[in-house]
């Protein structure tokens, strides 16, 4: 469809090779991006609109063929990763996430930088976030799951797409719906300014969906975008491959009943403290708004834990923890941190130097306490043996920080009863061939992430561009006919 | 509400350029030899090239491989047999010039020089492993034997029915106590201390550090190591040994008996350490990559994850980057063939004509900006060229380059500095704050911050750069003249600048700025060079009103007094 009327606007170079024409078009601004490896010739803006951009599903898919489609479930850091993949190959991707959100848990995280950058990778998930929002190849459905999945040749599945409220065209973000609200949690906000739409409705906290008693938040949206009514929607697709990126739930500390959790505010969980240290910029006692002197994270909470049946480390909570102590020492010097651990496990490149710039900051006691006792003044009293004589010693903390492990998530035995996929004997997705741990039992469906099993950010990118190119090669995409 | 603007980027025309589509692949180890094979397999040339007398030699440091010997030669087989797959033994990578898309490789086979044109370089030296007996002051013997040596024994029948069959032997490991250890590294003394376990003819001790089980499977593992009786001490440090003939002492505090323990093994197992293959600072050299402090290949920089180095069309995989276990060397293996396919495609691209454009008639060719560049975008053809493909458009040359002679497409001197003027206000009375913000960190935190509706300083104005490295010295005192009371220049943390050291730059050029401005009178205070990353709105609205709040004490800079008067008379 050559598109007439229409002036070349510019060419914006994000710092990289990716890049995007603007056109102007009656009076509107669009913006079409352009991708590597297309093989057209530009000799002016007619033939760049004639053939080299709008007719974009050239490559991997041949001219004639409506391109291949996959179905990417999962919205955090491994389902982004691996839908961004997919789309610059030129694939048609769907990413289905359950939340209002996408990003998972880790667009929560704060920055851990002290004097230089920790690599936790946090950062990462902003940037991807952003990539996939500005990519029109992939199509998002939020608050959606899958409802029903057949196999013939392709995969045909239905999806539940509970409303969203929210009429994103309308919306500006004014914020007006989120600070007016009276009901606690009811209007929530995305955590990164990535996250399209902003704002959303949680029906399990909002009045209205209880017994209709309100519905201020329609009547303030200046823009009229917010309407309460709609029903569910179904949303019927096929697909010629999965990945599958539902990821992982934190270990709830309530199953640890002999810590109390919930009873004493200053006992928080690393998610808490990420959480705290992403809004506030500074660590907090929840029990008085004051800084802590003295924090103690206690580590394997939930993981490792044979009675449990989690005999697994949960492989990121050793370096969370270190890194949030270093950041927290950065911001607040005073502060002293102490580390229960059992063993110290390893974190990102170059680690033994890590770990003995941590050594200079942080108290790392080889101690798991079974109990936390309640202190005076909120504080939390923990129990441990000395290592030179074994002596217990009673210890008071302002704030205990629980590192909770990365748990199989709560959709998996749904999902890999619907898509027919084995689990593991913890629970996470088990993979087939053991070298390759995106495989499955079912041709066409691939893993990606902390679905599969506990893993950082960073090894959760490697393995969802790895699950991209193991979809490309199912689906038969040479990038160079022999 | 303070203005936010990006310089309008200017139009620059696309053309198609020819990517070849060989690939060298360095090294001919196992990842190696299945990059190789899987990109022959889509329909990519390759070059495997390998220092040693022949390829598959040197096996992957990973105990997985040792059951798969099998596997290891079927794979050798396919390379060695595939059309597409030119396999170069005894050869030496002696230089890389030229573009991605379009590099020369000059290669040296037993004395002779080849030259091979490539699309793309994919670096898959294997690390090492290398005994660590002296390091625990320990004289090797037969029975003080590295990992290697003991798995190569229980691999063999005979030899394993010999060492074990004897008499009940005592075998200690020691892990993690001379090297901080890792999986990899614990993996292999639990498999073969549950091996020996299982002969019956051995009691096992482990003396570690930390038990490292930070990959899949290897809790059950440990798990299954005590059920089958290995016995665990974890220390702190090392302990006293004493090895006197064929007999040895061990002595150890146990922090949980509490008490002083002395062991007298039949056998010590002493840990091996993974370390860069020794060609690697050759390589490196070579290619003008970056290795980390360890010495494995690409920066400790998390935007250069999972498999990219500093320069476009040059990837680092498996061992060659960071100790790894097979699963994770094939997770690199496939990320490698992505980023080839993604850059070459089908041997055709679509670039920007130019990112950055050296004026001729300006450049001395004093080679700073050849130098400079962290990304090796600009080589020399009779003068400076810089190539559209590599160029990450960082802007660190064209500020480093002593004559100004370097311009980015996008971000233009001339641009920037109309619009350091035309967001600068001399007449207003609320303390004027310019920002130079990278695109990348601090640009998106105040981007977010204004869209959480936090309260940002009134007079405070962005302007995005493409990375803190392009804030020359001149805009910041352009910056002052405008009307700025203050001047804040904000960078990524250091080791997270996606240009590596655009941050460092911009944090020399503020010193320089700073003192120029003493000299004038100006305030120090006035100035500051801060890092921040994109996820930290709320540190970013602290900075800004911090400064803000300095500056309303401080009152209107003496420049911008200066230019009032000036506009007055
Ligand atoms: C407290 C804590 C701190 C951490 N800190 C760090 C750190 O500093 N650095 C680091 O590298 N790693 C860290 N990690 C690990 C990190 O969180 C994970 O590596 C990463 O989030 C994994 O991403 P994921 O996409 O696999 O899973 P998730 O982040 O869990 O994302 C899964 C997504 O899928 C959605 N979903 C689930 N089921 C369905 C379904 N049935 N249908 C549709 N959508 C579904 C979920 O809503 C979610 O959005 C930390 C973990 C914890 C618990
Ligand atoms: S500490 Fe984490 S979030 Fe902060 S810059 Fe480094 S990687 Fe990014
Ligand atoms: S009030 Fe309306 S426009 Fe404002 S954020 Fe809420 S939905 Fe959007
Ligand atoms: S990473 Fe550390 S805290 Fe987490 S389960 Fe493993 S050993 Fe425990
Ligand atoms: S802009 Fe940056 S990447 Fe490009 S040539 Fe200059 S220094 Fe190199």
């Amino acid at each position: 469809m050559p598109l007439t009327g229409a002036a070349l606007w510019s060419v914006e170079m994000a710092g990289c090779l990716r890049s995007a024409i603007f056109l102007v078009l009656h009076g509107e601004l669009l913006r079409i991006p352009i991708l590597k490896g297309r093989n057209r010739t530009i000799q002016n803006h007619g033939a760049i609109l004639s053939e080299g951009l709008l007719n974009q599903r050239s490559k991997g898919n041949s001219p004639d063929q409506a391109p291949k489609k996959v179905l990417v479930i999962g919205g955090g850091i491994a389902g982004l990763t691996a839908a961004w993949e997919l789309a610059r190959l030129d694939l048609d991707v769907k990413l289905i996430e359950k939340s209002s959100f996408l990003g998972g848990h880790a667009i929560q995280f704060c920055c851990k930088a002290a004097d230089e950058c920790q690599k936790c990778g946090a950062c990462l998930v902003e940037k991807r976030l952003l990539e996939v929002i500005e990519e029109p190849r992939i199509k998002v459905y939020l608050k959606s799951e899958i409802e029903k999945m057949n196999r013939n040749s392709r995969f045909s599945y239905t999806l539940s797409q509970r409303s969203l409220y929210i009429d994103s065209q309308r919306c500006t973000n004014c914020g007006l719906c989120f600070e007016k609200c009276p009901a606690d949690g009811a209007v929530i906000r995305g955590y990164s300014k990535n996250n399209v739409p902003l704002y959303a409705i949680d029906e399990t906290h909002c009045p209205h969906f209880k017994d209709g008693s309100c519905r201020l938040c329609e009547d303030l949206c200046p823009e009229k975008a917010i309407n309460l009514d709609p029903e569910p929607d179904r949303v019927s697709g096929e697909a010629d491959a999965i990945v599958v990126a539902s990821g992982f739930q934190t270990f709830d500390p309530v199953n640890r009943p002999r810590y109390g959790y919930g009873i004493n505010k200053n006992l928080i969980t690393a998610l808490d403290l990420e959480r705290m240290l992403r809004e506030k910029g500074e660590v907090l006692r929840p029990s008085d708004d004051k800084v802590p002197e003295k924090i103690a994270f206690i580590q394997c909470v939930g993981s490792r834990d044979h009675k449990l049946q989690h005999g697994f480390c949960s492989q990121v909570c050793c370096g969370y923890a270190m890194r949030m102590a270093e950041a927290i020492h950065y911001r607040h010097p005073g502060a002293e941190v102490t580390i229960f651990y059992m063993d110290i496990q390893n974190c990102g490149k170059n680690f033994s130097k890590f770990y003995e710039r941590c050594k200079d900051h942080i108290r790392f006691v080889r101690f798991m306490p079974g109990d936390i006792f309640q202190g005076e003044q909120d504080q939390l009293i923990l129990c441990y043996g000395d290592e030179k004589d074994g002596h217990s010693v009673r210890e008071p903390f302002d704030l205990v920080v629980l590192s909770v492990g990365i748990m199989p998530g709560p959709s998996n035995a749904s999902l890999a009863d619907m898509l027919k996929l084995d689990l593991d004997e913890h629970g996470f997705f088990a993979f087939a061939d053991p070298l390759d741990s995106t495989s499955t039992s079912q041709q066409g469906v691939f893993l990606a992430g902390t679905a599969q099993g506990p893993k950082d950010i960073a090894d959760t990118m490697a393995q969802a561009g790895q699950a991209a190119q193991r979809v490309a090669h199912y689906l038969g995409v040479m990038p160079c006919p022999k | 509400m303070p203005e936010v603007r990006n310089v309008s980027s200017q139009t620059a025309l696309m053309e198609e350029i020819h990517m070849d589509t060989t690939v060298l692949v360095v090294g001919g180890g196992w990842h190696g030899m299945k990059v190789a094979y899987e990109l022959a397999c889509i329909g990519y040339q390759v070059v495997l090239i390998e220092n040693g007398t022949s390829i598959g030699g040197k096996a992957p440091s990973d105990h997985l491989v040792s059951t798969s010997e099998q596997e290891l030669s079927v794979l050798l087989k396919k390379v060695k047999d595939h059309e597409a797959i030119e396999v170069l033994a005894s050869t030496r990578l002696v230089a890389l010039s030229g573009v991605p898309g379009d590099f020369r490789v000059r290669l040296e086979q037993d004395g002779q020089a080849l030259e091979k044109a490539a699309g793309a370089v994919v670096v898959a030296l294997e690390a090492e492993r290398v005994p660590m007996l002296e390091a625990y002051r320990l004289n090797p013997g037969e029975n003080a034997l590295s990992q290697s040596q003991l798995e190569r024994m229980l691999d063999s029948p005979e030899e394993k029915d010999r060492f074990c069959g004897e008499d009940s032997k005592d075998v200690l490991f020691l892990v993690g106590l001379q090297q901080e250890g890792n999986p990899l590294v614990m993996e292999r003394a639990l498999r073969s201390a549950i091996e020996l376990q299982d002969t019956g003819g051995c009691q096992a001790t482990i003396l570690v550090g930390n038990v490292k089980l930070a990959h899949d499977g290897l809790e059950t593992l440990y798990k299954q190591s005590r059920e089958r009786g290995v016995l665990y001490f974890k220390l702190r440090e090392s302990p006293l040994i004493t090895q006197n003939g064929l007999n040895f002492q061990i002595k150890f505090f146990d922090g949980v008996l509490h008490s002083d323990v002395e062991l007298t093994p039949d056998v010590l197992v002493v840990e091996e350490a993974i370390r860069p293959h020794p060609q690697a600072p050759d390589l490196a050299r070579v290619l003008r990559i970056d290795t980390d402090p360890e010495g494995f290949f690409q920066p400790d920089n998390v935007h250069y994850l999972p498999v990219r180095s500093n320069r476009e069309g040059i990837y680092v995989i498996g061992s060659a980057r960071q100790s790894s276990n097979l699963r994770h060397g094939w997770s690199d293996v496939q990320n490698a063939v992505l980023a080839v396919r993604q850059l070459l495609g089908e041997g055709k691209s679509l670039v920007p004509r130019e990112k950055a454009k050296i004026h001729r008639g300006k450049c001395t060719i004093c080679l700073t900006c050849f130098r400079v560049c962290p990304h090796g975008a600009i080589y020399w053809d009779n003068r400076a060229v810089i190539s559209p493909v590599a160029c990450q458009g960082c802007g660190i040359c064209a500020s480093e380059c002593p004559m100004d002679a370097i311009q980015l497409v996008d971000y233009r001197d001339d641009q920037i500095e109309a619009q350091i003027f035309e967001l600068g206000n001399i007449n207003s009375n609320t303390p004027q704050i310019i920002a130079f913000c990278c695109q990348n960190s601090a640009y998106e935190a105040g981007q977010m911050a204004r869209l959480f509706g936090s309260s940002l300083p009134e007079g405070l104005q962005m302007i995005k750069v493409p990375c803190a490295g392009k804030v020359d010295v001149d805009y910041i005192l352009k910056a002052f003249q405008a009307g700025a009371d203050g001047v804040l220049v904000l960078a990524c943390h250091k080791d997270n600048c996606k240009s590596q050291q655009g941050n460092t730059f911009a944090e020399w050029r503020v010193e320089d700025a700073t003192r120029m401005l003493a000299e004038v009178g100006l305030e120090t205070e006035r100035l500051r060079f801060i890092t921040l990353a994109s996820n930290m709105p709320v540190e970013f609205v602290r900075i800004t009103r911090e400064i803000e709040d300095k500056l309303r004490e401080m009152g209107p800079s003496p420049m911008k007094k200066q230019a009032l008067a000036k506009t007055a008379s």
